[in-house]
């Protein structure tokens, strides 16, 4: 009863309940064979991990996390697949073989990064608390742009021509020869 | 005026003495700030149902709703009624999972939205550190449900429009953005607390007159274009696509959307008050000789000020709603990717110079 | 404020060749813009001018030892340098040879191809420049996605759009294991930079299941065995030029990172990745030589022969020490000639016949005797005969696995180069001995790539016996 007690503070329980959320819609998008469910599978999954975030204060990746992922990938991943034809079809079912392959695949995966990770033990880092108590924009504006230690300028401008060219790239891949040969 | 903090307190510790165990009361407090919320929620979009009626009938020279209630008062109470009583048709051949979620995130998106609002000195829901990006990236999440809502339907009508709602959305958001960004600097800060707090002398857009005032412009465009409404409401063309991507719902299924459509207005609205407008603060003039002036101002309750300018935007929303002609599909993307990004990626690099010499 | 931006971008001071290279993107891009439709031409002498003046200038960068800025999250010396100057060699010749397909069949979009493949390079840049996993993760990335646009860039043949798929979907699943990874070295260790990686390194089950997942996605950029899928169908698919510098400068840049990484990050506990690199490279090597036995398409072969290739760079690797770092950055140095010295041929053998199979060489010897040369050249380079320059750098790797005592590897290693003469020389029976009723007439190549054949061929002939490059390497390596 302590036990039960000492755990069901209401951070935890809002933990297990987006856990759950999580982890049940990641598998149900997945698993389904529709591809327009898997998109909002994914996105309630995305919309969840939102909410871990805010749970741990962390105001700004949350609404990153929300502009980005999943009102920003997850429009994105939609418009594809509606601009795709054919997109009421069903997936082909995957023979069992592959499935228990991959399953054990999954699995022995999980279980080997459960059991390294949980002995390990993260729990006792008093200064990562401190650390991440309470951050400020200030302060994550300062470590994108700063050049200091710790600071990350020369990642956030390189990232900058990295999506310069992911623009220019998928621009390529879209565009469609045949119409410019016509002219 | 609204003093809520004493009313709070007494909530507080009456639940606590009843029941005792904190994250209990912790959580009754939460579903009574969600009840306290939706209601508000329903009121206004009521609220805002009934304007816009009577303006639109000012602007086309007609009476408006007359029969329910003195001057039609109570004619979206009716309206209400009837759209909680109508039958919810089951549509045959389509994704029944997705056809039922879609309407809900598209509520979702905009009723989150409400929690970070300020409405008047301490009268709201959460304080984020974040406030106003919080606010853009969830209420960036309404074009999901749309995309799915027009998907599902499975009707070629439905899919049109939500493709074209997907598009204007997704463009529109880079300039609404980019506006609130610029204003952002002058503030130099994303909690909305701080951003009015910092209007309490001279509203951001008399601080900064030139770019904040082509961010106000832009913002208002953009944000007109976000609500699909007014010479943008391509999504919705009904003379084109019947009802665009609601088409098929019925019952209370499209009135969520509906809400939504009429409370994206009312948040665009507030956004825009809030950041450019001074929010709840009220008209002060930064001078010596006004002193009473600003004591007279002072005088009208914070709530009041917030809910007339946002009023006030409205009004003018709906003013460009019935002024314009609709745009096409090309001309609204060309609007959006060759003119306004490009003058608020300019003005973002005026505001920035702007308050480095100023 | 004048002095307080100068000290905060000091740090740009040191990266000429990051600089010079984005400069050159900037130029090409606002020349594609600018130059319009009847400027293409123009365009093309803009892209390969500017970028050979890049190339150049690399060549006046020295800084005698190791720099650092923006507080160690860039890292260069003058073996960094040294290394982007060969990758710049690299994307020359495959401009060279890229040029006759640009200006035909790729007319309406050689703008794009240029700026996407200096895009690719400047993520090399970073990525064998980082002192930081968030950098290098970025470099990475930038090498990487790219790349899959550009492997999709023959709109009109399947393959190239379904290698553009494959390409994409393992790079995304490799990196999102490795980025698992990193996170895993970030929550045990404390810290993203290199050297405080090094010190909170004890050997922990997490931290070196961490270093396993990061292996696996430089596996994947290396295409190293178990990680290898990809390849052949991405090589075959994609537009020839492109092959090749997916199968040089990508593998080559990865490689070095990888070792700079291993070295610098984790040299507290080498036997920990050299016993998993161990069983990598036997797989990889051995893997490798035996599909490439069976392939009948030039670009599948070349694929497997290169995934065998990337073993052997493997090897001075594992070795760890300064004379393995040598003999890496040298084989990679040798193979770039070697290797585009063969995709130069086959691409333009591509380009004005349409023909890559095998069957289809038959013979090219009675039409095409200097292409069959220089084939023969190449092949004979990457088989590892002397006295080309292929012999010398396989010599070397090998001093550098013996000398901490791999003979076992070593052993492997040599009894795999023996059955990888059978397949390379099939390519030389075929060409010399094999009749065809049907061979490839002869072509005239463009000028472009007979300069870009004509220095590799140079390459492979004399840089073996030109003994300064070998030393000046020797001189700014280091160890672990």
């Amino acid at each position: 009863m302590e036990f039960l007690t000492a755990y069901l503070t209401a951070n935890n329980i809002i933990f297990f309940i987006l856990a759950a959320i999580i982890l049940v819609f990641g598998f149900l998008s997945v698993t389904t064979t529709k591809i327009l469910r898997a998109a909002t599978y994914l996105f309630f999954v995305l919309f969840a991990i939102a909410g871990l975030y805010l749970l741990l204060t962390y105001e700004f990746i949350a609404a990153v996390q929300l502009s980005v992922y999943a009102g920003g990938i997850v429009v994105l991943l939609v418009f594809a697949i509606l601009l795709v034809k054919n997109l009421g079809e069903e997936t082909e079912k995957v023979s069992c073989q592959k499935k228990l392959v991959s399953a054990i695949a999954a699995i022995s995966g999980v279980v080997i990064s459960l059991v390294t990770l949980f002995g390990f033990g993260f729990q006792n880092n008093e200064s990562a608390d401190e650390l991440t108590a309470n951050v400020n924009m200030e302060t994550i504006g300062h470590t994108l742009m700063g050049v200091e230690k710790y600071q990350y300028l020369l990642p956030f401008e390189a990232a900058s021509v990295f999506l310069l060219a992911c623009i220019i790239g998928s621009v390529v891949v879209a565009t469609n020869l045949k119409k410019e040969d016509k002219k | 005026m609204l003093e809520l903090d004493k009313f709070i307190e007494w909530i507080h510790s009456s639940l606590l003495y009843l029941i005792g165990l904190d994250w209990v009361v912790s959580l009754i407090e939460y579903v009574l700030i969600g009840v306290a919320f939706l209601s508000l929620y329903a009121v206004l979009a009521l609220i805002l149902i009934y304007v816009e009626r009577k303006i639109c009938a000012f602007f086309q020279c007609r009476l408006g709703p007359t029969r329910v209630g003195p001057w039609g008062l109570f004619q979206s109470i009716a309206d209400m009624v009837k759209i909680l009583l109508k039958e919810i048709i089951r549509i045959d051949k389509t994704d029944q999972l997705i056809f039922k979620v879609a309407p809900f995130i598209v509520i979702i998106g905009s009723f989150c939205t409400f929690g970070a609002l300020q409405f008047g000195r301490g009268l709201h829901g959460v304080d984020f550190n974040v406030g106003l990006f919080y606010m853009l990236a969830i209420s960036s999440l309404g074009v999901v449900g749309i995309l799915l809502a027009g998907w599902a339907s499975n009707n070629k009508y439905t899919l049109i429009g939500a493709m074209r709602s997907g598009a204007q959305l997704v463009s529109y958001e880079l300039s609404a953005g980019i506006s609130l960004l610029t204003m952002v600097i002058i503030s130099g800060s994303l909690n909305l607390t701080d951003i009015i707090e910092g209007q309490a002398n001279a509203w951001y857009i008399f601080q900064a007159p030139l770019p904040a005032l082509i961010a106000f412009v832009i913002y208002l465009i953009a944000g007109h274009a976000e609500t699909n409404r007014g010479p943008f409401d391509l999504p919705e063309a009904e003379s084109e696509l019947t009802a665009g991507y609601h088409t098929e719902y019925s019952g209370i299924q499209f009135g969520f959307f509906y809400l939504a459509e009429y409370l994206n207005m009312f948040i665009i609205a507030a956004i825009a008050a809030t950041v450019f407008l001074g929010g709840w603060q009220p008209f002060h003039i930064n001078a010596d000789w006004a002193a009473s002036f600003n004591g007279i101002m002072d005088c009208i309750p914070t709530w009041a000020w917030f809910f007339g300018k946002v009023f006030a935007l409205i009004f003018l929303s709906l003013w460009v709603r019935w002024t314009f002609p609709r745009l096409r599909i090309d001309q609204l993307l060309k609007l959006e990717w060759k003119i306004l990004m490009p003058i608020s990626l300019v003005n973002l690099l005026l505001m920035a110079v702007w308050v480095l010499i100023f | 404020m004048i002095e307080t931006l100068k000290d905060y971008y000091s740090g740009f001071a040191i990266m000429n060749q990051e600089l010079t290279l984005v400069l050159v993107l900037i130029f090409v891009l606002l020349a594609d813009l600018f130059l319009g439709e009847k400027g293409k031409k123009n365009l093309q002498f803009a892209a390969i001018g500017s970028f050979a003046l890049a190339t150049i200038s690399g060549f006046t960068v020295s800084f005698g030892g190791s720099q650092e800025a923006f507080a160690g999250m860039y890292v260069t010396s003058d073996m960094h340098v040294l290394v982007k100057n060969i990758l710049n060699i690299g994307t020359l010749l495959v401009f060279f040879f890229a040029h006759y397909w640009n200006k035909n069949e790729n007319r309406n979009q050689s703008g794009e191809f240029y700026f996407l493949t200096l895009s690719t390079l400047l993520g090399m840049y970073l990525m064998v420049s980082s002192g930081n996993f968030i950098l290098f993760y970025i470099g990475l990335e930038t090498a990487s996605i790219p790349m899959a646009a550009l492997v999709a860039f023959n709109k009109k043949n399947r393959d190239s759009a379904e290698a553009a798929a494959k390409y994409i979907l393992t790079a995304a699943f490799s990196s999102g294991v490795m980025l698992f990874g990193i996170s895993l070295i970030y929550g045990s260790c404390g810290s993203l930079y290199f050297d405080e990686v090094a010190n909170a390194f004890q050997g922990l089950p997490v931290q070196i299941l961490a270093m396993v997942f990061f292996m696996a996605g430089m596996g994947f950029k290396i295409s190293l065995v178990p990680f290898h899928l990809w390849t052949a169908d991405t090589y075959q698919g994609a537009p020839t030029s492109v092959t090749a510098y997916l199968s040089v400068m990508s593998k080559g840049a990865a490689a070095f990172t990888f070792l700079c990484i291993l070295f610098k990050a984790f040299h507290n506990y080498p036997e920990i990745w050299q016993n998993i690199l161990w069983w990598i490279i036997v797989v990889t090597i051995t893997v490798g030589n035996l599909f490439a036995i069976r392939q009948k398409n030039l670009k599948r072969f070349l694929a497997f022969s290169s995934i065998s290739q990337a073993g052997y760079i493997m090897l001075g690797v594992i070795s760890g020490s300064p004379l393995g770092m040598t003999s890496t950055v040298y084989y990679i140095f040798i193979y770039l000639f070697t290797n585009l010295a063969a995709f130069g041929i086959i691409s333009n053998i591509e380009n004005q016949t349409g023909k890559v199979g095998m069957d289809d060489y038959n013979g090219l010897y009675g039409t095409n005797p200097k292409s069959a040369f220089i084939m023969t050249l190449a092949m004979f380079s990457l088989g590892g005969i002397p006295p080309f320059a292929g012999f010398f750098s396989k010599f070397f790797i090998f001093a550098a696995a013996a000398e901490q005592g791999q003979y076992l590897l070593v052993f492997i290693a040599l009894l795999n180069t023996i059955i990888s003469l059978y397949y390379y020389l099939l390519v030389v029976k075929a060409m010399f001995i094999n009749k065809s009723e049907n061979p490839i007439p002869t072509i005239k190549s463009d000028n472009m790539s007979i300069i870009g054949l004509g220095i590799c061929t140079i390459g492979i002939l004399i840089l073996g016996f030109i003994s300064p490059i070998y030393e000046y390497m020797t001189s700014i390596s280091f160890g672990m």
